[in-house]
């Protein structure tokens, strides 16, 4: 009797799930489309940015002025600001657009350099914006895929505080340009060279600059810092390293070319980074970043970043973003540097 | 911008013109109103001491915490008021300000700790916390959080949100033309539901560092100079203190 009640149960249990099953499958598209309803699902990047009405973008926390320069308090609180904060700013409203006019928030992470790959790879960034060079192919940076350039006049400088030094290396390459791998070599040959980890200038210096003495710093700050022995030549980015020597540690000097112009180690393009696979994201960055290039909103921000006289505080507390402060405690030290291995 | 922390007059003798209804409850309001502007002002100062050490591009971990800050400002309010921060029920207040004070104590804690991330970083000289900046903040979040408003205001503010509303230019205009600093003005307004009390700041040597001559001249904010000299008028803190209902 107990077995057969038993039976009874289990047979109708299986026969009511069955039914449930059936209304399911028959009604499934019905039952997503509620579903989509109450919480809608994005098909795509740019979906999901509307949906929460934030972008995730990650900045080098190190500064590379005017790119990016140091956060400072204002009035409103903690702010960042530069060329790179400008650009995120025309992105998200780019954003705005193609999410119907609903108003898309840029969440800005501050953090090590190296750290936005990470991130990025992770998930946790939609993109970064950190005068990163787009045509330097690196193992570093698989997965990664750039947006066209915002800066097309990138590439690889120095500058040394010492006249004799800039003399030295400007006769080594003699009537060469910096494109002369063995020119470079016996230029840089003795010297200490100063590069921020992660960065193109690494790449360089690892792989051109065999006879240097190369000194690997988590930032431009820690390089200007180190004095154990001093650093001969400072290599990075030639227009941040241009900007900080006519504006900031003015006791530093462009190396130069006998005709006296900057020597150039090589040619960059500065882009945004964003995941391979972001390919709706990416269409929509280039098609705001071509239009801002041909109404003249990017060569309006080069100048008024890189030609004008301002005082980055007072262009934070108008202008600049704020940023998410938990990120940051492990990365406002500016670092330290360390002899490669 | 930079020290506009100067110094404040304090109100000895609270002028203005006085309603028929002066009592002890406008007496309470102006004493909390006096307070908390002078707690404000140490709090700008205590920053303002504090300066060279923030700046410092060599150090990382500076120890300017929310709680190295907290001590200095209770010495600080001591020292100009007699009262101790710590002991406010023994301290002879009125019962507003024994609430609202503690409160203003912690806004500028949150100031200060969300500036660390800031203050802490190492290979930056200047970063543009100070006096003002920690002022503007501080009284923004202690607004925010009570029903008092209070707010550092001048003539010519370089913030826009400091502009001066009307009885705060009157105010400031009024105590411009003081040939000697004078101490705060104070006012029953709003159809006798609010007092206003406007406490001058005054430029000291620091101030004139960033405000100083040659007027128009970029300081390192990047705001032109006012030009301004030692002693004249600097601004005010303008605190909006609602009057309780009979």
């Amino acid at each position: 009797m107990g077995l057969f009640v038993r039976r009874a149960v289990l047979t109708a249990l299986v026969r009511s799930l069955g039914l449930a099953a059936f209304c399911l499958m028959t009604g499934c598209g019905l039952v997503i489309d509620a579903v989509q309803l109450v919480q809608p699902i994005a098909k795509d990047e740019v979906q999901r940015i509307c949906l929460r009405q934030r972008v995730q973008v990650g900045i080098s926390v190190e500064p590379s002025r005017p790119f990016v320069f140091p956060a400072v308090f204002t009035d409103e609180g903690v702010r960042v600001t530069g060329l790179d904060v400008e650009l995120i700013r025309e992105l998200a409203a780019a954003l705005s657009q193609a999410c119907d006019g609903r108003a898309i928030e840029p969440v800005l992470h501050l953090v090590r350099f190296r750290d936005l790959f990470v991130l990025l790879n992770e998930g946790k960034l939609d993109f970064f914006v950190s005068s990163i060079s787009a045509n330097v192919p690196s193992p570093a940076r698989s997965g990664l895929a750039y947006s066209m350039p915002y800066f097309m006049d990138g590439g690889l400088g120095g500058m040394t505080r010492r006249p004799e030094t800039d003399a030295k290396i400007s006769a080594e390459f003699g009537e060469a340009d910096g494109s002369d791998p063995s020119s470079a070599v016996r230029a840089f040959a003795g010297l200490v060279v100063g590069v921020q980890e992660g960065t193109t200038a690494e790449l360089y210096a690892r792989m051109a600059l065999k006879a240097s003495r190369l000194l690997l710093c988590d930032s431009l700050p820690a390089a200007f810092e180190w004095q154990d022995p001093p650093i001969d030549v400072m290599l990075g980015k030639e227009p941040v390293l241009r900007f900080v020597s006519t504006r900031v540690k003015t006791d530093w000097r462009m190396l130069t070319r006998k005709t006296g112009k900057p020597l150039r180690l090589s040619r960059e393009q500065y882009a945004v980074a964003m995941a391979e696979e972001s390919y709706r994201l990416r269409s929509l960055v280039n098609a705001a970043l071509f239009r801002l290039e041909e109404n003249g909103r990017l060569a309006e921000m080069r100048r008024r970043w890189f030609e004008e006289p301002y005082a980055y505080p007072r262009r934070a507390a108008s202008e600049g973003l704020p940023f998410a402060a938990e990120d940051m405690p492990a990365h406002y030290d500016q670092g330290r540097c360390r002899w490669r291995r | 911008m930079r020290r506009l922390a100067c110094a404040m007059v304090l109100a000895a003798g609270l002028s203005g013109p006085a309603t028929a209804d002066t009592s002890s409850n406008r007496a309470d309001a102006e004493a909390t109103a006096h307070l908390l502007a002078t707690l404000l002002d140490a709090g700008r100062i205590v920053v303002d001491r504090n300066q060279a050490l923030i700046d410092d591009p060599h150090k990382g971990e500076k120890g300017f915490t929310a709680e190295a800050f907290e001590r200095q400002l209770a010495r600080e309010f001591q020292a100009r008021t007699g009262i101790d921060l710590h002991r406010l029920h023994d301290a002879a207040i009125p019962t507003t300000a024994k609430e609202l004070l503690p409160r203003l104590v912690e806004a500028g804690k949150a100031v200060v700790e969300d500036a660390q991330i800031v203050i802490n970083q190492r290979g930056v000289g200047y970063k543009n916390f100070i006096p003002a900046t920690f002022g503007s903040q501080a009284a923004a979040r202690f607004s925010h959080r009570s029903s008092v408003t209070l707010k550092q205001t001048t003539l010519r503010p370089r913030n826009p949100k400091n502009q001066p509303d009307d009885y705060e230019v009157q105010a400031l205009r009024r105590l411009g033309a003081q040939k000697a600093p004078s101490g705060a003005v104070s006012e029953v307004a709003d159809g006798g539901r609010t007092l206003r009390m406007v406490t001058p700041l005054y430029y000291d040597k620091d101030c004139l560092v960033c405000h100083g001559e040659p007027a128009g001249e970029e300081d390192m904010s990047g705001y032109p100079k006012e030009g301004a000299r030692e002693g004249e008028l600097a601004g005010a803190i303008s605190v909006k203190i609602p009057l309780k209902s009979r």
